[in-house]
């Protein structure tokens, strides 16, 4: 009997996919989907010892979690003694190597000090962006009857207590999870457990600021003392005057595009993954069937690309760190 | 002219600087595209770096972006 080559055939997952569409199509019709509420804070959960923990440090933590769950994974397969990584370790091995060789690329011999930051910092915003494609993140809450008072209080409703508790059967819902078929004042004011940790511009500024700062601290530990002159170059101000000045200038430029990059890495991250997932919702509420999903690919890219480029640029500037202002050997 | 109108014109206005974002991304793309033309060889590395280019381009846009969320939600 000869071996056929294995024909394509769409199997039974057709018809479910055809029953989830039509299913949407149905849903959507009978709960129609309503415009997000935005908001650039995130807002507070739930108070321990009097410190508020937000729903994007929550997301953070999951991140974290996910990060060192995968990576005992890993540790535990790799000294089991199998050569040939499979599975999850496969995948990982392939991204690091990957990171490494980009590294080593351009680092040298600083790659083994530099790729750490590379990796973590690529590995947890690249997990982090990524919650955002979740169903249930960003949309699952409990009722905030706070948000819904001030609201009604902007459009001019003169006692949104009344308002409130005769439109969204506040007893039942108010410590609970709210049910998508509430009212439509009521659903859209939910806090939700988590949000993407990306869209909290906390979590981005911190790791600009760990960033930049570990910058300064490699190129201390691979120039000594001699790193600070990029700032302050007094080396030729004195012998000579005219060009030492310019020099002197740009080492304070230098000092102001250091607080810049904390301010692009940090706006960089945040403005993409929050106009992403506030894009989500729109597209989600303007068209319900369909085109979330093409959105949901193009939001994936972004994820990856945005952790990829706040990894690679810690690198980049790091490398720079490392090395010594170039024209200086020429001049002396 | 009330305070809403201001805001929803000031998201607006502010929104003008992607003109730039885009001309850069063409600007990427078209010198990436064209020395892939030239070394297909190359073209790995060429679209590495365009996408960290379209990415820098982009984040200027983005920057706008996070200005007109910023007048449209928070003040």
């Amino acid at each position: 009997m000869e071996e056929q080559p294995k024909k394509w055939r769409w199997g039974k997952f057709r018809w479910i996919l055809l029953a989830v569409i039509i299913i949407q199509i149905f849903v959507s019709r009978w709960v129609p989907p309503m415009m997000p509420n935005i908001q650039v804070a995130p807002e507070v959960v739930t108070t321990w010892n009097g410190f508020g923990i937000t729903n994007t440090l929550i997301a953070t933590l999951i991140a974290d979690v996910v990060v060192l769950l995968i990576a005992f994974a890993v540790y535990r397969k790799a000294r089991s003694g199998d050569l040939v990584p499979r599975g999850i370790t496969g995948v990982v091995e392939g991204i690091i190597e990957m990171i490494y060789n980009q590294t080593e690329q351009t680092a040298g011999k600083w790659a083994k000090l530099i790729f750490p930051w590379f990796a973590t910092i690529t590995l947890l915003v690249l997990v982090a962006n990524w919650m955002e494609l979740l169903p249930g993140v960003d949309s699952f809450g409990v009722f905030n009857k706070e948000h819904l008072v001030h609201s009604l209080e902007v459009k001019g409703i003169h006692n949104p207590e009344e308002e409130i508790a005769q439109k969204c059967q506040l007893n039942e819902i108010y410590h609970g999870v709210i049910s998508v078929t509430g009212a439509k004042e009521c659903a859209k004011t939910i806090v939700p457990f988590v949000r993407v940790a990306s869209t909290d511009l906390n979590f981005t500024a911190a790791l600009a600021l760990i960033s930049v700062f570990m910058t300064q601290v490699i190129g201390v530990k691979a120039q000594g003392i001699k790193y600070f002159t990029k700032y302050f170059n007094t080396s030729t101000l004195w012998t000579k005057p005219a060009f030492g000045t310019i020099d002197f200038l740009v080492g304070i430029l230098e000092i102001i595009s250091e607080f810049s990059k904390i301010l692009s890495f940090s706006f960089r991250l945040f403005g993409n993954i929050f106009a992403g997932s506030v894009l989500l919702f729109v597209i989600g509420a303007l068209v319900p069937v369909f085109v979330q999903s093409g959105m949901l690919v193009f939001e994936f890219a972004i994820g990856m690309i945005q952790a990829i480029v706040f990894g690679m640029l810690t690198m980049v500037f790091m490398t720079m760190a490392t090395q010594g202002h170039g024209s200086e050997e020429h001049h002396s | 002219m009330n305070v809403d109108a201001a805001k929803l014109i000031g998201a607006g206005l502010s929104m003008i600087g992607t003109i730039g974002a885009g001309v850069g991304i063409g600007l990427v793309v078209s010198g990436a595209v064209q020395g892939m033309a030239r070394n297909p060889g190359y073209s790995g590395n060429l679209l590495t770096n365009m996408i960290l280019g379209i990415a820098f381009c982009e984040a200027m846009a983005i920057y706008c972006l996070v200005i007109a969320f910023l007048i449209l939600f928070v003040f």
